[in-house]
């Protein structure tokens, strides 16, 4: 705790300047205003969606089972979650081989939230300049109202969405119902609170900080970048040196270069840096100052594309190359991962089974001389029917088992438990074996299981 | 610096270091302690914790359990994040930071 370093400046995030984003028209903030919507809209409806009499999508977490669509998980599937994970990282090393931070500038919930934050900032309080006009005037009547109606907005917005983030793990009509109860229950009420919450801060306060201080792709993207990589990128050739002219002066007699100066670029970004001094690891590739420049060209009677998506080749007057060695075995890695995934999920085995010993009893000695052993049977029916299942047993002669059947109907996506009798002639066995039992569905000859059980029998 | 203070941005650009310890400390926990509690809760279920001679169990519903684990993960995790933290911010000074050092080039403000 000595030396400089450790000292505290300020308080948590007091000392820092915020920035106002100028806001910007053009393409691109088209095509991340279709993605916010679109993304935004994926996650506040999903929830919402049925499917054969059930919530679509719920990771249901008191019951153990996770419902995608048709399809339901347990906890013995967890590893399909983590090979999902694999292919999504993999997902993400491959569109920023090709691409660069496609992902930071439209995809990541940081980026579209904060955009939403934002439109709701300016909704309330106005441009860029009306903003910072606000936040620099005493405090008045009409200062407070616009305050507290942006602090409105902002905090039901974050309420919806952590009620959202609960509805993929709790049935969202009873939640919705026990909202308007005012009667959630108490985890409940903490986990809306705890995602709402994150997201006000996140997306109120933190905004930039986060890509820049928490982000590790932030830092470890450059891994994945090489010449041929999309970036966000000022062509300093074309537009050095920068300097104001006057408009229709023949700048180029003036020794400047095609870049005006006019700072607009920096203005526009939400992150706050100046794209014309290269690339940064702050850039989220929002590609605001694209639009911002392509603006003031249109403006100037320049061409645009001064500030560009390029590759380091393409800037040095290479041709584009899409196809490389890095981007072949990225895309070979996917598609073997995805393949791989879609088979196994279609060909998992749908019945699982458990044989668990009755504790009471290691064996019964029967009055015709026969040896029982009891055990509980667990048939687990992953499947989106129900099934009838026969039970049988292996493994020592004479074996026989005996259970309330001839079936045992188990429903979809659910565990039966069924005490089951097995018995095995006198003196067939001394001391311990080991079975096997087995469940075959009458329906479906694919559908059977097999687990192991201990049978045990007096030792004279 | 950028040289960008005529354009409104006056101020530091920056997390002053206690915001920038306090995100460093609790993020990477917290991403740790979420994958913990899914790979522990996968396999163990927080119904059947508890002592196996004397019922009822530990938790009285999963999401307690759940909500538990979670929490005890995430405080092991940040202590694991908070001693790293301390052990670099405290290094000899002599010693070579290269990757600190190119940070801060890059980063300006």
């Amino acid at each position: 705790m000595t030396g400089p370093e450790m000292q505290v400046d300020g308080g948590l995030y007091e000392a820092r300047q915020k920035i106002y984003p100028r806001e910007v028209d053009g393409r691109f903030q088209h095509l991340r205003t279709g993605a916010a919507w679109i993304l935004l809209g994926i996650y506040y409806a999903i929830p919402w969606l049925r499917w054969g009499g059930r919530q679509a999508v719920l990771f249901d977490l008191p019951a153990r089972q996770f419902h995608l669509f048709g399809l339901t998980l347990w906890p013995q599937d967890f590893y399909y979650l983590t090979w999902l994970l694999v292919i999504a990282a993999l997902a993400l090393f491959f569109v920023t081989a090709l691409a660069g931070r496609l992902f930071c500038g439209y995809a990541c919930p940081q980026t579209v939230w904060t955009e939403t934050f934002l439109w709701m900032e300016r909704f309330v309080e106005g441009s860029r300049s009306q903003q910072m006009k606000l936040a620099r005037a005493p405090w008045s009547g009409e200062k407070a109202l616009r305050k507290a109606a942006k602090q409105f907005l902002w905090i039901t917005f974050s309420l919806w969405t952590g009620f959202t983030f609960v509805g993929y793990f709790t049935p969202i009509d009873e939640l919705a119902g026990s909202v308007v109860r005012l009667g959630t229950g108490p985890w409940e009420t903490f986990w809306v609170l705890f995602y709402g919450g994150a997201t006000y801060l996140n997306a109120g306060y933190m905004r930039e900080q986060v890509c820049k201080y928490m982000c590790p792709y932030a830092r470890f993207q450059s891994a994945m970048f090489d010449r041929d990589t999309l970036i966000i990128t000022y062509d300093e050739t074309r537009g050095e040196p920068r300097g104001a002219r006057k408009k229709g002066a023949d700048h180029q007699a003036q020794g400047l270069g095609d870049c005006v100066d006019c700072t607009v670029c920096v203005q526009v970004c939400p992150t706050g840096i100046d794209i014309r001094k290269g690339l940064q690891y702050e850039c989220i590739a929002c590609a605001a100052c694209i639009d911002a420049c392509d603006e003031v060209m249109d403006k100037v009677g320049y061409p645009r594309g001064l500030i560009r998506y390029d590759t380091q080749s393409g800037l040095e007057g290479s041709a584009k190359r899409v196809v490389r060695p890095r981007t072949i075995i990225y895309a070979t890695l996917l598609a073997l991962l995805v393949a791989g995934f879609g088979y196994s999920i279609t060909h998992r085995n749908l019945v699982g089974l458990d044989v668990l010993r009755d504790r009471n009893a290691l064996y019964r000695e029967r009055p015709d001389g026969s040896v029982e052993n009891v055990y509980n049977v667990k048939i687990l029916n992953k499947d989106a029917n129900a099934h009838e299942f026969e039970i049988t047993g292996s493994g020592l002669p004479g074996l026989r088992v005996d259970y309330a059947g001839p079936t045992v109907w188990v429903g979809p996506g659910q565990v039966q438990g069924v005490p089951v009798r097995i018995r095995i002639p006198e003196d067939a066995l001394e001391g311990g074996a080991d079975i096997q039992v087995s469940i075959q569905a009458t329906d479906q000859p694919g559908l059977r299981a097999t687990g192991k059980a201990r049978f045990l029998a007096p030792t004279d | 610096m950028f040289g960008i203070q005529r354009n409104g941005y006056s101020g530091k650009l920056r997390w002053p270091r206690l915001g920038q310890d306090v995100a460093i400390v609790l993020w990477p926990s917290f991403l740790a302690a979420s994958v913990a509690t899914m790979i522990c809760f996968a396999f163990l279920d927080p119904l059947l914790i508890g002592n196996d001679d004397y019922p009822p169990p530990a938790f009285s519903s999963r999401m307690t359990g759940y909500a538990v684990g979670f929490f005890f993960y995430w405080l092991v995790a940040s202590l694991s994040s908070l001693l790293t933290l301390y052990l670099v911010r405290t290094a000899h000074p002599d010693l070579p930071e290269k990757d600190q050092a190119g940070d801060e080039d890059r980063g300006g403000g």
